[in-house]
């Protein structure tokens, strides 16, 4: 059911929904279930397959209803981007192929490197079949660092192109592959099934480009701006949407084959902000595909819900910030003020994380605690109420960043995790309460990464 | 074991060569000296800038005030005046020229401009009168649109390449993909005064002529004070020249300055002729530059992500100084571009030929005496 379309501002969502810091062990014990155990159980599954992995940019559930996560190595010159799965039988991870040596691109190329996927998991229901394109940063194996424009015009070190890797769930293997952004990375990735069409902005250039996956045929629509929208969305009726420099929608209607600019921009923090960088961080469709719940990629990221199919350009509700107050005097880290991994479960609740952090001011949180903390949310969406049912515990590291969450056909929530100073690198598992899940979770399933 | 290996990974990475070699990309990425300031194409805080596919900037022109104006090309033509100094700092668009998609120049007069359109029926000449920007745009402003002049068509069906004005004596000459034209500024009056295939951009010379290449090797001349139209005037030097010619003229000397598909940068003077290459660009090819009032020449180069350059042409000496990175007015990466002119105070106007295109104000560095 729809819920009662209303804007919440900032105070009211933090009057209504945030623990306070003085709190937490209030909501914390709150999520305990009758026998003592948490009925949220977390836990981490490192990438022991591939040690040099330090990032998890992409995880989504795949079209068989099971987790697939991309274990990236984009801090070691030469490094490469495995594809992980979780395997239900075993509790572990399972290794599949490293993309680098299926799209004959090896890490000792000489070139910038296969090194990761991207938000860039879109996985096709009637054939089963999960896209993946991959994404650069990775340095060539003899050199440091890698500059995507330093190196445009130089054909040994330029990458050599995002791949896309069409890969058979059922089959096990992979169908085909191509390139599909020569020189460029793919930022993210959604699949439009009913039309054959794969939707992706390149970096560095931050242009919106189609691929038709039954014809192979790849077309450049034209330049959005600097700062990649960091997810793209499809609607009812076809049109996909990501965002510009300044936080305005771009929307791409197939019918009339050109990119439109929305007059409005997202909500952004108005105290200290202009709306420039407030794009797309991530993106999930109500069970009803009604309304796209998003975050925006910049510091004091806002939790939103966008109506695409009500107007001339989509109504956006500001549901407010979803992370701490803070001095607005200092620019704060993107690394550390962040929320992502927006995934709907069986209980038909929004869950994501959003970082929380130590300020002596704003959240003076105890010494025995994490500087930093990872806080899975529950928000009901009839009432846009948020609970917090626990936190994401990294072995050594701190997991206040998450890339992209999903739930498998059992119900269970991933999420993949960011930390480069925080190997090993691998995902989160929290296991749901039983009576919060229940088979097929998935479905409908995402189909954008 | 393990700590012996990281120590040798980070020893690895930490040579003087890395370490040189770290330096080199934060350093010479991006707009390696001197300042780029990307300008949108609005009147900042008060307009909307012109639609994003509608705004690639690839025809731009200047008056002796400073006030620039321009064409885009896209969706729709927009035509656009611009203003940096002073009290001033707008982008004005003066409105959408009907049924046109691509403007290949702008040339200023006294009183008007005009820009060079095409569109599905051929290429035309719109007049539009030149507008003031000279309102205090800190405090209050009145703005009126002009109207559009439709000329008609410079040559029947064929599309405009390029044209430029010869101020002095309120003259266009312009090409088409097959004829030369010049238009009266005064009277609006177009007629074709010889016939040569298109290639590329013309030039004013030194002497007051136009020229523009007619086939691989010469160039034709046209002098506007005798109308005399004359094929294969010049021969261009050893290079290669199988490319859309671009060029750039030092308002001072009238010395204007082109290059090969090589990117191979020469001089021409009509009296002397060319001279010898006195650089080569960091990547070919050559896009549109312009010329600073000290003689060094800046300019783009290479496709899809171009890079900055300066000729310095009393040392023969090409620079490559990086991609363009604004990060005052606006923060955005430069990648295309598809004109340039001086602007008053010797600064260097870029306009962006990319969705969402900006003019790129490029002030060179101080030359330490």
């Amino acid at each position: 059911m729809r819920p009662k379309a209303i804007t919440i501002d900032r105070r009211t969502f933090v009057k209504t929904s945030v623990c306070s810091a003085a709190a937490l062990s209030a909501a914390s014990r709150a999520i305990q279930a009758a026998d003592g155990q948490p009925a949220y159980s977390c836990k981490f599954y490192p990438f022991t397959d591939h040690p040099n992995a330090d990032t998890c940019w992409s995880l989504s559930v795949g079209p068989d209803g099971r987790i697939y996560a991309a274990a990236c190595a984009e801090s070691s010159p030469g490094g490469t981007v495995k594809l992980m799965r979780y395997n239900e039988q075993t509790d572990q991870l399972d290794y599949l192929f490293d993309l680098a040596e299926k799209v004959d691109d090896p890490g000792d190329s000489g070139r910038a490197t296969q090194c990761k996927i991207h938000y860039s998991f879109a996985p096709s229901m009637s054939d089963g079949i999960m896209y993946m394109a991959t994404h650069l940063s990775g340095p060539p194996i003899d050199l440091p660092i890698y500059s995507p424009w330093y190196f445009w015009h130089d054909p040994k070190r330029c990458f050599r192109g995002a791949a896309l890797v069409a890969y058979d769930t059922k089959e096990e293997k992979i169908a085909w592959w191509d390139t599909l952004i020569p020189k460029e990375g793919c930022r993210c990735l959604a699949f439009d099934e009913e039309r054959d069409t794969l939707y992706a902005l390149s970096y560095p250039r931050d242009h919106f480009i189609t691929y038709n996956v039954k014809t192979r045929q790849r077309r450049d629509i034209g330049r959005i701006g600097s700062i990649n929208g960091q997810g793209i969305f499809i609607d009812k009726k076809h049109r996909a949407y990501t965002t510009n420099d300044y936080g305005h929608l771009v929307r791409y209607t197939p019918e009339k084959d050109r990119l439109e600019w929305s007059p409005e921009p997202l909500p952004y923090d108005r105290r200290n902000q202009t709306g420039w960088h407030a794009v797309f961080y991530d993106l999930v469709a109500s069970p009803d595909r009604e309304c796209i719940y998003a975050t925006t990629w910049i510091p004091q990221p806002r939790l939103m819900r966008i109506w695409p199919h009500e107007g001339e350009w989509p109504r956006v509700e500001d549901l407010g910030p979803v992370t701490q107050d803070r001095d607005l005097t200092f620019p704060h880290s993107m690394f550390v003020d962040h929320c992502g991994g927006l995934t709907f479960a069986a209980d038909g609740k929004l869950y994501y994380v959003a970082s929380r952090w130590r300020d002596a001011r704003y959240n003076p949180i105890p010494p025995e605690r994490e500087e930093r903390e990872g806080v899975v949310w529950r928000l009901d969406p009839d009432t846009l109420k948020r609970e917090e049912v626990t936190l994401l515990k990294h072995p050594v590291g701190t997991a206040q960043y998450v890339s992209r969450g999903a739930v498998d056909h059992n119900g269970d929530l991933f999420f993949g995790y960011i930390n480069h100073r925080g190997k090993p690198a691998g995902i989160f598992k929290v296991t749901m309460p039983a009576d919060r899940k229940k088979k097929n979770a998935h479905l409908p399933i995402r189909v954008w990464g | 074991m393990t700590q012996q290996t990281e120590q040798q990974r980070r020893d690895r990475w930490n040579t003087p060569e890395m370490q040189a070699f770290r330096r080199e990309v934060r350093e010479a990425t991006f707009t390696k000296e001197g300042m780029m300031v990307a300008f949108p194409t609005c009147f900042p805080g008060m307009t909307t800038a012109i639609v994003p596919d509608e705004s690639r900037i690839t025809a731009l022109d200047v008056i002796p005030s400073g006030v620039v104006f321009g064409g885009t090309s896209g969706y729709q033509t927009h035509l656009f005046a611009a203003a940096f100094h002073g009290i001033t700092g707008a982008v004005f668009d003066l409105g959408i020229v009907d049924g046109a998609r691509e403007c290949v120049a702008v040339c200023c007069g006294k009183t008007h401009f005009v820009a060079f359109v095409n569109g599905p029926g051929g290429g035309r000449a719109i007049q539009v009168p030149l507008v003031r920007m000279d309102a205090d745009l800190i405090q209050e402003w009145g703005f009126q649109r002009p109207e559009f002049k439709d000329l008609g068509e410079c040559a029947a069906s064929e599309p405009v390449v390029h044209a430029v004005a010869v101020p002095e004596a309120e003259l266009v000459v312009g090409a088409t993909r097959e004829h030369v034209f010049k238009l009266e500024m005064a009277t609006g009056k177009i007629q074709i005064v010889g016939a040569a295939p298109a290639g590329g951009k013309l030039a004013r010379t030194s002497a007051g002529g136009i020229v523009g290449r007619d086939s691989a090797r010469t160039l034709w001349h046209f002098d506007p004070r005798s109308s005399v139209f004359k094929r294969q005037a010049f021969q261009l030097p050893e290079g290669q020249w199988t490319h859309d010619l671009i060029w750039a003229r030092d308002t001072r000397t009238g010395i204007v300055y082109t290059g090969d598909a090589a990117g191979r940068l020469y001089s021409f003077d009509e009296k002397s002729g060319f001279s010898d290459p006195l650089g080569e660009v960091p990547v070919a090819p050559v896009g549109p530059m312009a010329v600073t009032l000290d003689g060094r020449v800046f300019g783009f180069c290479g496709e899809e992500m171009a890079r900055l350059f300066c000729l310095d042409p009393r040392q023969k000496k090409v620079m490559a100084l990086g991609g363009a990175a604004s990060v005052i007015e606006r923060r955005r990466y430069g990648y295309v571009f598809g004109d340039a002119v001086t602007g008053r105070d010797g600064e260097i106007i870029f306009g962006e030929n990319d969705n969402g295109g900006h003019l790129w104000l490029y002030f060179p560095r101080i030359q330490p005496v």
